[in-house]
């Protein structure tokens, strides 16, 4: 049977089934976390340039052209408490600092190879948000569809396994 | 008290089933098929086969934290947020804490699904037989009671349901583990089948197998014919399957029970009590509250199956009382909620294959391997009683790895788009004794949101497991090490009662109804017209995963009851 056709004939058996109207609507929320950090798009732009140091274009394209400063920006908003999104922001804020202490200029003017000794600094001076940076960096871009697709091998439906195979020259890593 | 719209007649169904999890889903297929009129009912939100799983084609940038949990969802689920079933993609598929608490004298993970389908829907997919090594075992070490049943009683019914439900799995023909009715077997990873060679090689009398999971490797008539396909390797299996690919009430048993044109079901319906009448001395039928409406309800019927989750159903019975039942509905024995048991895990051992690094996979495969229960087994004797299994495997390490590196840039990237290192590792399951002081029980003050007592956990593990664990990370690190693994490291993550999600035993069967609160049939000792046939009725725990016991024994139960009505015994 075709996959296709499968899916088909499994939503038509369902429809006979019977089912009182439900799903309770969004409850009322209650969070006592506090409003999030606010985010400026120029921040949001230097969250942009260091992701693409730490994954730069290469024969593939980068975090920046993957746009993996929105996940990096919606995570941090959401996913963590506002005092470890002050300390992130913080970090973000030093290593601009920094940049203009050491090169004359805010990080996102300086030259590619600046920009790389700067992320090196903020690796020693500030290894937390270096470590942070880093990883939502990483997720954010090999799991948005430019990274996925292109840096790796993206097979959202394999159909098969095969657990035991050559590998191919050239073989990328499976995105999943 | 309140007026009811419904004429009684239009509330009275032949049975009515407690839960549309694994087990309720099995009821409901086995009554309406033998012609009864069966009103299933679920706690949980509807949850429509295909269309409401709102996750499960997606891409991953399509998720907006990529699984990642809020700051929100941590505080209206404090306790479900501890552990990883609980996520992004599964949000709307688990009980909110802040509906429904619990309290913990001791530490206790209860995972609630919110949804018809009950965790049938992200049930890890195991499935594994019991043997009569474990049926015997409480009565040879004159723990708890005797199970009233052996091997030999249900060994039919694990055949019948395997046929339906689909298991996938290789024979071994071991007595600690009997094979199932398979389906092909998934393949190992090179490395899986080295480090089984090896095992078996080094440790006579044990061996390593591909895991018995409950995905059709490739779907026979019996399951395309309620509109299943094959597993297409995507291992996004507890976001719910379009494929219908793994067992689900949804993918499973649903279908052809509402072929029959004789099930209602009826989701978002919090049943609260069993109610007795004690002139007739049996269960006339249930009291709901409506989630939504919060309307209280009641149904009737001639038999019910209370399915609702070992806890769920044991605190159902806790909580119908009667004069003729004041510690809960056929609780004569004091043994509801006593018996808690769970399997304990997070212990093991894993390292660095550093072979077949020409050697890749395509395909997700849900599914590890399995070595079976080893210790306590023929001559090999422990200073601990039972004995574990171990779940796990290879894999060939992804993007993920070194992100505590300090690393970045182009050589960085790089490095991640090839695939990296194989690992492999061995994680323990163990069984824990059922011990009458490890119980659930009913807060006499504290209500949740529709009204129900709060349940109280009081449980944890004992000696025997304390010892047992000892075995599982050192055999673990031995076996791994003596197979070639390198950097072998052994861990214990620390286990607490619930987080196996393989509770059991909180209404435990028994010949004594003295001792025991459901018969060999699962039926209450005392009211002869309702049958727990979920994990409560557990006599002892097994090592193995339980859940293809409970499709087993609910068949089986189901069959005997309605075979009770014909006969006009129940």
């Amino acid at each position: 049977m075709q996959r296709r056709e499968a899916l088909q004939q499994a939503a038509l058996m369902m429809g006979a089934m019977l089912s009182a109207p439900t799903l309770a609507g969004a409850m009322g929320r209650v969070t006592n976390t506090g409003p999030s950090v606010a985010v400026s798009p120029d921040q949001e732009a230097l969250l942009a340039e260091v992701a693409d140091v730490i994954i730069p274009t290469t024969s593939t394209p980068g975090a920046k052209a993957a746009g993996a400063e929105k996940f990096i920006v919606r995570v941090i908003r959401d996913c963590y408490p506002k005092a470890d999104q002050e300390k992130f922001y913080a970090g973000l804020a030093k290593l601009d600092a920094d940049s203009k202490t050491k090169f004359g200029k805010g990080f996102a003017a300086l030259e590619n190879a600046q920009k790389i000794d700067m992320v090196k600094h903020a690796m020693t001076e500030d290894k937390p948000f270096f470590l942070r940076m880093k990883e939502l960096t990483t997720t954010g871009y090999f799991t948005s569809e430019i990274g996925a697709t292109k840096a790796l091998e993206y097979l959202p439906v394999p159909g098969q396994f095969n657990g035991c195979m050559p590998m191919k020259p050239g073989q990328k890593a499976w995105a999943l | 008290m309140y007026l009811n719209i419904d004429s009684i007649k239009d509330q009275t169904y032949d049975a009515i089933v407690i839960g549309s999890g694994i087990s309720g889903g099995w009821a409901a297929k086995e009554l309406t098929e033998k012609g009864l009129r069966v009103l299933m009912l679920e706690k949980g939100h509807k949850l429509d086969h295909v269309t409401d799983y709102e996750y499960a084609m997606k891409d991953p940038w399509q998720t907006k934290y990529n699984g990642r949990l809020t700051e929100e969802q941590k505080e209206s689920h404090p306790k479900l947020a501890r552990d990883y079933p609980y996520n992004e993609m599964t949000q709307n598929y688990w009980m909110k804490d802040t509906d429904s608490n619990y309290k913990e004298v001791k530490r206790f993970d209860w995972y609630r699904p919110n949804i018809v389908g009950g965790k049938s829907i992200m049930w890890g997919r195991q499935s594994y037989r019991l043997s009569d090594i474990d049926f015997g075992a409480n009565a040879r070490e004159g723990i708890a009671v005797d199970w009233p049943i052996r091997y030999k009683d249900v060994a039919p019914w694990y055949s019948y349901v395997e046929k339906f439900a689909g298991i996938s799995g290789e024979k071994l023909n071991l007595p600690q583990l009997p094979d199932s009715e398979f389906l092909p077997p998934m393949e190992m990873y090179c490395v899986e089948k080295e480090v089984r060679k090896r095992i078996e090689k080094n440790f006579p009398g044990r061996t390593m197998t591909i895991g018995r999971v409950a995905n059709l490797s490739k779907a026979a008539q019996a399951q395309m014919g309620v509109g299943r396909a094959s597993c297409q390797y995507r291992n996004k299996c507890s976001l719910g399957c379009p494929y219908g690919a793994y067992f689900s009430t949804q993918s499973c048993t649903l279908p052809p029970a509402a072929k029959t044109g004789r099930l209602t079901l009826r989701p978002d319906s919090v049943v609260t009590e069993v109610m007795y009448d004690e002139n007739k001395k049996r269960a006339t039928g249930v009291r709901i509250v409506d989630a939504v409406t919060m309307q209280p309800k009641e149904y009737y019927a001639s038999i019910i199956f209370v399915c609702g989750s070992t806890l769920g159903s044991t605190a159902v019975l806790l909580n119908s009382k009667s004069n003729r039942f004041p510690n809960g509905l056929g609780n004569d024995s004091e043994q509801l909620g006593h018996n808690l048991m769970d399997h304990h895990f997070r212990i093991g051992a894993s390292g660095d294959w550093e072979g077949d690094l020409d050697k890749y996979y395509i395909g997700r495969r849900a599914n590890g391997i399995y070595v079976p229960r080893y210790r306590n087994i023929g001559n090999d004797k422990r200073d601990y009683l039972r004995g574990f299994g171990y779940q796990g495997g290879g894999s060939r390490q992804g993007w993920q790895r070194n992100i505590a590196e300090m690393s970045f840039g182009a050589d960085y990237k790089d490095e991640l788009t090839k695939p990296g290192p194989w690992t492999m590792g061995l994680g323990g399951f163990g069984e824990t004794l059922p011990y009458y002081e490890n119980r659930m029980y009913l807060d006499k003050n504290e209500k949740d949101k529709w009204g129900m007592p709060l349940v109280v956990f009081d449980a944890e593990l004992k000696e025997n497991e304390k010892k047992m664990r000892i075995d599982m990370m050192n055999d673990a690190k031995e076996m791994l090490e003596s197979s070639g693994v390198k950097n072998v490291k052994a861990y214990d993550r620390g286990s607490y009662l619930g987080m196996a999600i393989h509770e059991m035993g909180t209404a435990r069967m028994g010949r004594d109804p003295k001792t025991s609160v459901l018969n060999g049939n699962n039926q209450l000792h005392a009211v002869k017209n309702v049958f727990v046939t979920d994990g409560a009725c557990m006599v002892s725990a097994s090592c193995v995963n339980p859940s293809l016991t409970y499709m087993a024994l609910t068949a089986r139960a189901a069959d005997f009851a309605v075979k009770e009505m014909k006969r006009k015994s129940i």
